[in-house]
């Protein structure tokens, strides 16, 4: 609550050396850009940054590529985790399936997603299709091994407990299994998304005609390092915005941990 | 190793490569005709004379394999050595943390593969952007795991440490490194998988050799099979790099497993 009071928040040295910090490197940007500092001469300052996103910000075509990238990452990170959720448990849950599918899977696993494209342009009928495709690869292994770990770790008396009171397999799934695994969902989750931005951005600058990672790539192409940096700093909102929603819905499904911090 | 275990796992790959050669070669499904069948490309990849120019005796497979290991490596040396040193005393220095933490946490959060375009035009060469890239992808889990490593330590050991008279350097040495070092090398292995996942990105798009430079220009140049051998070839690398890793990390912690009774081995 500290936070809500100017005052005492200032008192706080973590929060006034921390704010000294970012003035601190943003005047030095914006000092070593105007005098020409060696290179600092030819990147643009934050007030060329600033003035450049408030500019692209009346654009329809700006939040055009905003919303592009939003559906990709949306979908195919729906899909990885609507199919990794299950794939997770599944493994967790039965031997035999671990037997057969993990092995499989721990082969692909470290085929970066983004050496997935060129094989997803040939499979799937169009772009759009490809880089969702790829997107939802990151975001499956993500989720599906976060969940699997998740499933490992819970306490073994638990389900021994509720063995030796005659539980069904589907009671020790609804009520052990799941709930256990939540956190470890949330967590394949938030880093899934993390992910899903890294591979919609690389997607886009290989294969893409729209979206934020073209944006960064449209600015290359026309020399232009303040375009450049408007798409980082997007980009950059964009995936701290979609994962902060992953953790806040993550705090909301799991009200019994304890936060620290 | 037992029995049940061995069958399952040959079932599973079974699986996998007859349903993949039956929806390639055999039964030429839609949408899977421009796909490489499995043994097409096996045969590729171990053919002295392969039709594409790249298997396991041609000395231009090796060179690509140079390219992308020599860039993954100096990246993760280098995010390594600053990213390890960096993270130790921001989670050890309360002033240095308070002074970093907040830049650290406003750069971190643009993915590494954002920065591409920004370093082809600002640095010399494409060999230095693509190495920036994965030295970026690489430095934030680096800085980030060392950081959370020197926080998990209990404070405890800080106080006894003081107590029995120990100056700040010798804290340093004796309480923060060892303690810090189980997360030290998670971050390595994350670090590691990073730098392969940012590097095949960097030489697709701006690579003129490497491995994910030979994937796409497999795609362009329709050598499918190529495609799949470069692929596997960087799934290969990824994981005996990892296992490296893992294996170093295991050396230097032997102390940690005896605690535990063995229990990680």
């Amino acid at each position: 609550m500290s936070a809500l009071r100017p005052a005492r928040a200032l008192r706080n040295p973590a929060v006034w050396q921390g704010a000294l910090s970012l003035a601190a490197l943003f005047a030095l940007w914006q000092a070593a850009g105007t005098l020409r500092v060696g290179s600092f001469g030819d990147i643009p300052t934050p007030m060329d940054v600033g003035r450049a996103l408030l500019e692209a910000a009346g654009t329809a075509k700006y939040w055009l590529n905003w919303a592009v990238s939003s559906k990709r990452v949306a979908l195919g990170f729906l899909a990885g985790t609507l199919l990794g959720v299950p794939v997770g448990l599944a493994l967790g849950m039965s031997r035999t399936m671990h037997g057969i599918v993990f092995p499989v899977m721990e082969t692909l696993r470290p085929v970066p997603p983004l050496a997935w494209v060129p094989l997803s342009i040939l499979f799937w009928p169009t772009l759009e299709l490809s880089i969702t495709f790829v997107i939802f690869l990151g975001a499956f292994f993500a989720v599906a091994l976060n969940v699997l770990g998740g499933v490992a770790a819970i306490e073994p008396s638990f389900l021994r407990a509720a063995l030796s009171m005659g539980a069904q397999p589907r009671h020790i799934f609804w009520r052990i299994v799941l709930p256990a695994t939540i956190p470890a969902i949330v967590t394949g989750m938030a880093l899934g998304m993390g992910l899903t931005w890294e591979i919609v951005v690389a997607a886009e600058m290989i294969a893409g005609k729209t979206g934020l990672g073209y944006l960064a790539w449209e600015g290359f192409v026309n020399g232009s390092l303040v375009s450049i940096l408007v798409a980082m700093v997007s980009i950059g909102v964009a995936g701290f915005l979609s994962c902060g929603l992953i953790w806040a819905l993550g705090h909301k499904a799991t009200p019994w941990l304890k936060r620290t911090g | 190793m037992t029995a049940p275990r061995t069958w399952q796992m040959a079932l599973g790959f079974g699986l996998f490569f007859g349903l993949w050669y039956l929806a390639t070669a055999v039964l030429a499904l839609p949408r899977f005709e421009r796909i490489p069948d499995p043994l097409e490309v096996l045969l590729q990849w171990v053919s002295r004379n392969p039709t594409y120019g790249f298997s396991i005796f041609t000395p231009d497979y090796y060179k690509h394999i140079g390219y992308s290991v020599y860039r993954a490596y100096t990246a993760f040396v280098l995010a390594v050595a600053l990213g390890v040193p960096l993270g130790l005393i921001m989670g050890w220095s309360p002033l240095f943390r308070r002074f970093t933490f907040p830049v650290v946490e406003l750069i971190r959060p643009i993915p590494p593969l954002a920065w591409v375009p920004f370093a082809i035009l600002l640095l010399p060469g494409t060999e230095q952007a693509v190495i920036f890239v994965t030295f970026i992808a690489a430095f934030f889990a680096t800085v980030l795991n060392s950081f959370l490593g020197v926080r998990s330590i209990d404070p405890v050991y800080f106080r006894a440490a003081q107590c029995l008279g120990f100056r700040s350097r010798e804290v340093f040495v004796h309480v923060v490194v060892p303690g810090a070092l189980p997360f030290v090398f998670t971050g390595l292995q994350l670090a590691m998988g990073l730098s392969w996942f940012a590097l095949v990105a960097g030489e697709m798009i701006s690579g003129r050799h490497g491995l994910g430079f030979m994937i796409f220009e497999g795609y362009s140049l329709a050598q499918y099979p190529n495609i799949i051998i470069f692929m596997v070839t960087l799934g290969l690398l990824g994981y005996a790099s990892s296992a490296g890793v893992r294996i170093l990390g295991r050396r230097l912690m032997v102390w940690r497993e005896r605690q535990l009774g063995g229990a990680a081995a």
